[in-house]
């Protein structure tokens, strides 16, 4: 694992990181773009070992996650749900679950920094769009973990019958990359803001109700055993937008 | 903009009354509910424009670092928030009259709500953070990242399920399906209040240059 090291001098802040290193020879861009990579990837092992250490926090989103399954299953399952809307109001749910389940854990990626004093010191040793590369790469991760977890306990709590499970394996890893996108970049707003839990909630739901509307439509045509084109495309177009916007808006959000 | 005060008001009266008076209602609408088109639209649009001139102003901020420019981003999407709830409240006007119930859950109308929701909560980021400087960045960076992901709320999602709202302007045919004298005063609003709206930001930018001024 490649470790965060505190530079010699504040004005030149990551002398070997490529973001602001200055050499045109020949191969460094490579070095550059693989020593980028191997630091973002150095803060996602960090919040990882961090979130482990202090197991509370992990735990707290899957209780969550089994919580909000189980109200889910007590409050459907005796009912049942017609059989020509389930695949839509079963996607709804599930969307639902793993939206909230997420808001649970997100946000902590930059507010855990300030909370514990460290944002000053991870600005000192790595540029802001690295540490959100990282941290992006973590609650994606998390991200992961929940569907794992939610989706299967879901489909099987529910009765659900998915027919095109690889589709929708590429429908959650489409759309969790876009909420960790999005949830990251705001946890980086919100992080030295007052009210921040709330302020989360209030700022995040408005940016990625396109993005939840989108997996929604294809989870639907994913469970029925289509291709949701157009759904895909749109998840896809989100992505690339959020994240090149997330990239160019980070110093303002979390450096000034 | 004392010029633009002054020919503004016998405009726009000019414009209320050739609404209500110069065109002939349209076919498929229930009485004379189709002129609402003349407010709703105009409505819709100035929000659209308050909302992109503060993106405008937010990345001037972020270059110049002028107080300036985050005083007119945030007065533009204060109105930008005025005019989209105008829009929300002649659409389901429109709505009660065409559907008979003010809301419906129709596409467009929730992405136009959500539009409100994304900027209201612009205006609770700035109310959370005291430092000036730091609440003009994060409320810099916060106008310009939804400005990027706004097309997906107005543009994409109302697209991506059935709708009961009538055909927009910018439609799958590529055409303008009005008359002429409809094409004259749709297009005479639209510009009367992109007009309205530049001069009611001057005022509201000026006010709050005054307000920091004071000790």
């Amino acid at each position: 694992m490649t470790s965060l090291r505190v530079p010699p001098s504040p004005h030149h802040p990551l002398p070997h990181s490529g973001a602001e290193g200055e050499s045109g020879r020949v191969g460094e861009g490579e070095n550059r773009s693989s020593s980028t990579l191997s630091r973002a990837w150095a803060v996602a092992a960090k919040d990882a070992a961090q979130e482990l250490r202090r197991r509370i926090a992990l735990a707290s989103v899957f209780f969550f996650a089994a919580t909000a399954l189980t109200l889910v299953s007590f409050a459907i399952g005796p009912i049942g749900v017609p059989l020509e809307s389930r695949a839509a109001v079963t996607s709804a749910l599930l969307w639902i679950i793993l939206f909230f389940s997420a808001a649970t854990g997100l946000p902590r990626a930059y507010v855990r920094e300030e909370e514990t004093g460290t944002g000053l010191a991870l600005r000192r040793v790595a540029s802001a769009p690295i540490v959100l590369a990282g941290k992006t790469f973590f609650n994606f991760g998390l991200f992961l973990a929940i569907a794992a977890v939610a989706v299967p306990a879901f489909t099987v709590l529910l009765e659900w019958r998915i027919d095109a499970p690889g589709i929708l394996a590429l429908v959650l890893v489409t759309a969790g990359f876009g909420l960790s996108v999005v949830s990251t970049f705001l946890s980086a707003l919100v992080a030295r803001a007052s009210q921040k839990n709330v302020l989360f909630v209030v700022i995040s739901f408005p940016l990625l109700l396109p993005l939840l509307l989108s997996a929604i439509t294809a989870t639907v045509e994913a469970s029925r055993g289509g291709l949701p084109g157009t759904a895909l495309r749109v998840l896809i177009a989100y992505d690339g937008a959020a994240s090149c916007a997330a990239y160019l808006l980070v110093r303002a959000a979390w450096e000034d | 903009m004392k010029v633009l005060k002054w020919l503004l008001l016998p405009y726009m009266a000019v414009f209320i009354a050739a609404a209500f008076l110069w065109p002939k209602p349209a076919e498929g609408f229930l009485g004379e509910s189709s002129r609402i088109v003349f407010f709703h639209v105009p409505c819709a649009w100035t929000s659209t424009l308050a909302f992109l001139v503060a993106a405008a102003y937010s990345l001037a901020y972020l270059v110049r670092r002028n107080p300036w420019h985050d005083e007119i981003a945030a007065a533009a999407v204060r109105l930008g928030l005025l005019f989209a709830v105008l829009a929300l409240i002649t659409g389901s006007l429109f709505a009660k009259v065409m559907w008979g119930s003010y809301w419906n859950w129709d596409p467009r109308e929730s992405s136009f709500l959500l539009l409100i929701f994304l900027y209201g909560a612009y205006l609770f980021l700035r109310a959370a953070v005291e430092d000036p400087e730091r609440r003009a960045s994060m409320a810099a960076a916060y106008a310009l990242f939804a400005a990027v992901l706004m097309p997906f709320l107005t543009f994409v999602a109302p697209r991506l399920t059935a709708s009961l709202h009538p055909q927009t302007v910018i439609n799958p045919q590529g055409k303008i399906l009005m008359d002429s004298p409809t094409k004259v005063v749709f297009f005479g609003g639209l510009l009367g209040f992109s007009f309205l709206f530049l001069w009611m930001l001057s005022l509201e930018a000026r006010t709050a240059r005054f307000l920091r001024r004071q000790p």
